[in-house]
């Protein structure tokens, strides 16, 4: 009975725990999103209709079970990339990444080469 | 009748910027520099003819002289005097008198300094030509003083959201942050041309950087109070394309100002200081680029033309193109032996600028590419938050470490061990103190651990530098400037991870309890101000035993009719609890509302404050105590 009892309790904690994450996603995701209509703003943070309609949906989408970056694709694939706030990793994203690493890679050559100059 | 003596005005300067031009290219040519006074007359002329069409823009803007478009575009008789004042420079055509007024305003002190005449004719050529550029796109393609007729009865009021008192102080503070790099661009292409680019161009550069450092340090933490409190989304920093526009040439300015005091005192860097200088300005003309082309999707982008926007972009590769080929064909090649060791004050301020140009490079190809790509292929991506903050945040703990270090070694030799083992010892301080705190806290997110042990090291280590000199004031500007980039990195990392959100609908008499606020709605009142109708929602959020009562409200402006959402925030220095009503919901008498808890947002702008003291506290030091 009582380790019945442990059980139910930690079986609501993970439930609980889950819900939980659940809502974070949710909210992570909204903020990734952004609303078309709006001037730069998520459409976590927007009440227009237009976020309102697709926040059910990705609301929708999340319960039936898909993960996140199925609701990504399938809001590239009808609004283009431009409504996700975060890049998705692709060809022509890369430089985005590579660009800065690059300037670091040439600073750090720069100053090692100053240090041995400088010897 | 304003009007058209300003546009003669800004003719006669014109006019003055190529005609002074030409002399002065002569009087170079001959080497022939007596009567400069005849000059420095003529460039202040400059100065206070751009002073007085300024200021009858301003005044057009106090009668309301809606003869004036700019006037009648962004003005209204309602509108209270304060706001119609700050107008003038709310808009397009305004904003670039002001611009150009801070150049010649620039030039005008610049010409006081005892310099080399050579030298400083040079610099007045290129800081004349840069007005001239400037003057030419305001007159002929954003006149602030076209005419319209018949003239309006009444004008069509300023956008509501730029009804603010910060709003209106903080352009200007940006633009003379912006084109204060400017004088150092002009300064340094003088002293390539010249080959006077040496210790003493440093040390008269150095405070031209510094006093446009600081002027651009307050101006962003300005823009970025005013978008926390008046856009209502709790943030204060966005990665907007605009802000970034700002941060730019910070960075650039950061990494130029510490290059410049390795330049100062040990006659190294030469190159890599002018090419800063180059580049701060350059990154200076891209801001107003991008947010005068219209190209970016941002609340800033008032105005858009995208003519204007060729001819900016235009000037930008023609003044890039000039500017890099004099650096390239007139850069010295110094070649100056001394004995250095890898831990030497020099060094690890030369790391720390290779971090710099690597935090400036992802904002920049953030920012730029996707207008580029765009441009290409038609695609838009959008970069958010999320990019900079995962790319900046595992070499920001780095940068924060080797800053934290570089002060404590020498300039010349290898650092005594003593002050690394007390360094150690703070490191292990500020190690226990970071876990302690977040067991408190009950939260086990390295990044957040590493924040806290990181800016807290930097802290405790800037509290040490500044007890271990006997006289404080020599190192102050940088200890200041220091402390405060510490309390700004932990208060961004505590609010960012502790921050909390809670959205919900009420209506007037309801009480409820989410997470640890009690949060009760007590009723509603309408104010009428100056031009605008208000209703104000009362509040009252228990948090604990503390009680903080908060008053949202709605605006109904009536020139140009619109509403905006006033936010509440009410602070007790560690907490921010901040209210803000949504503008598009209204069902069965209830509002909804977004609740904000932010901590230590108070800390963040107070370590903004320090950042810019720290550089104004340099520019009044003593010459002879310029030894940092």
């Amino acid at each position: 009975m009582f380790l019945k009892r442990i059980f139910l309790f930690l079986f609501l904690l993970f439930i609980t725990k889950q819900v939980f994450a659940d809502e974070e996603l949710k909210i992570k995701i909204f903020k990734n999103v952004r609303c078309l209509v709006c001037q730069g703003q998520s459409i976590y943070e927007s009440n227009s209709d237009f976020a309102i309609d697709l926040k059910n949906i990705i609301s929708k989408k999340l319960s039936n079970g898909e993960s996140e970056i199925q609701v990504y694709e399938f809001l590239i694939s009808r609004y283009g990339e431009w409504i996700i706030f975060t890049p998705m990793w692709s060809w022509h994203t890369l430089i985005l990444w590579i660009f800065p690493i690059f300037i670091l890679i040439c600073g750090g050559i720069l100053v090692f080469r100053f240090n041995k100059v400088n010897k | 009748m304003a009007g058209s003596i300003a546009n003669f005005l800004l003719s006669v300067s014109l006019i003055l910027s190529i005609s002074l031009i030409f002399l002065l290219t002569i009087k170079i040519n001959k080497k022939n520099f007596e009567n400069l006074s005849v000059i420095y007359l003529c460039s202040d002329g400059i100065f206070y003819l751009l002073f007085i069409s300024f200021i009858l823009l301003v005044y057009s803007f106090i009668v309301s002289d809606f003869s004036n478009l700019v006037v009648y575009q962004n003005s209204h008789t309602t509108k209270p005097l304060f706001y119609k004042i700050s107008g003038s420079w709310a808009n397009h055509e305004g904003s670039m008198v002001l611009f150009i007024l801070i150049l010649s305003f620039y030039l005008f002190i610049f010409t006081k300094k005892k310099i080399d005449p050579e030298l400083k004719c040079f610099t007045i050529i290129f800081q004349l030509i840069l007005i001239f550029i400037f003057l030419v796109f305001l007159i002929f393609t954003s006149n602030p003083f076209t005419k319209i007729l018949p003239t309006p009865v009444q004008g069509l009021g300023l956008n509501p959201i730029l009804q603010d008192p910060l709003l209106a102080i903080h352009p200007p503070f940006l633009y003379f942050g912006y084109v204060g790099f400017s004088i150092v661009f002009s300064f340094v292409l003088a002293a390539l041309m010249t080959k006077k680019l040496n210790s003493f161009w440093s040390r008269e550069a150095h405070f031209f950087i510094l006093l446009a450092w600081s002027f651009l340090t307050i101006g962003i933490g300005l823009g970025s109070f005013w978008a926390y409190y008046e856009l209502g989304w709790g943030g204060y920093w966005f990665w907007d394309p605009v802000e970034n526009a700002s941060l730019m040439p910070w960075l650039a300015a950061t990494a130029l100002l510490h290059s410049n005091i390795v330049t100062q005192k040990k006659n190294l860097l030469y190159s890599w200081t002018a090419l800063l200088s180059i580049f701060t300005f350059i990154l200076s003309l891209l801001g107003t680029f991008l947010v005068r082309s219209g190209v970016l999707n941002s609340v800033h982008a008032f105005a858009n033309d995208p003519f204007r926007g060729l001819y900016i972009l235009i000037t930008i590769f023609l003044i890039i193109f000039g500017s890099l080929t004099i650096f390239l064909l007139k850069n010295p090649s110094y070649q100056r032996k001394n004995n250095s060791f890898f831990f030497q004050k020099d060094n690890f301020i030369l790391i720390n600028n290779c971090f710099l140009i690597f935090f400036l490079s992802v904002v920049l190809v953030g920012t730029v590419y996707p207008i580029i790509l765009n441009a290409i292929n038609g695609e838009s991506i959008s970069i958010g938050p999320i990019y900079y903050n995962s790319i900046i945040k595992p070499f920001l703990f780095v940068f924060i470490f080797i800053m934290a270090y570089g002060p404590f070694l020498e300039w010349n030799k290898n650092s005594n061990n003593s002050f690394i083992k007390n360094l150690l010892i703070l490191f292990i301080i500020s190690l226990i103190f970071s876990l302690i705190f977040l067991f408190l806290l009950n939260n086990k997110n390295i990044s957040l651990t590493l924040g806290i042990l990181f800016s807290f090291y930097l802290f405790l280590t800037v509290i040490y530098d500044a007890f271990r000199e006997k006289k404080l004031s020599i190192n102050l500007s940088r200890i200041l400037a220091h402390l405060g980039f510490a309390t700004v990195i932990f208060a961004i990392f505590i609010n960012g991870y502790f921050a909390k959100e809670i959205n919900l609908s009420m209506k007037v008499g309801d009480k409820k309890q989410l997470e640890n606020f009690l949060i009760e709605f007590k009723n509603t009142k309408s104010i009428k101000g100056p031009n605008y109708d208000q209703i104000t929602a009362n509040f009252l959020v228990t948090d604990g035993n503390k009680k903080v009562e908060l008053t949202p409200s709605i605006r109904k402006y009536n020139q140009p009719a619109q509403f905006t959402s006033e936010t509440s925030i009410k602070s007790n220095f560690i907490n921010d609890y901040y209210f803000a009503i949504n503008l598009s919901q209204f069902n069965d008498n209830k509002i909804s509302l977004r609740f904000y808890y932010k901590p230590l947002m108070q800390c963040l702008w107070l370590g903004v404050i320090l950042i810019a003291c720290g550089g104004i506290f340099g520019l009044f030091k003593k010459k002879y105590e310029n030894t940092i």
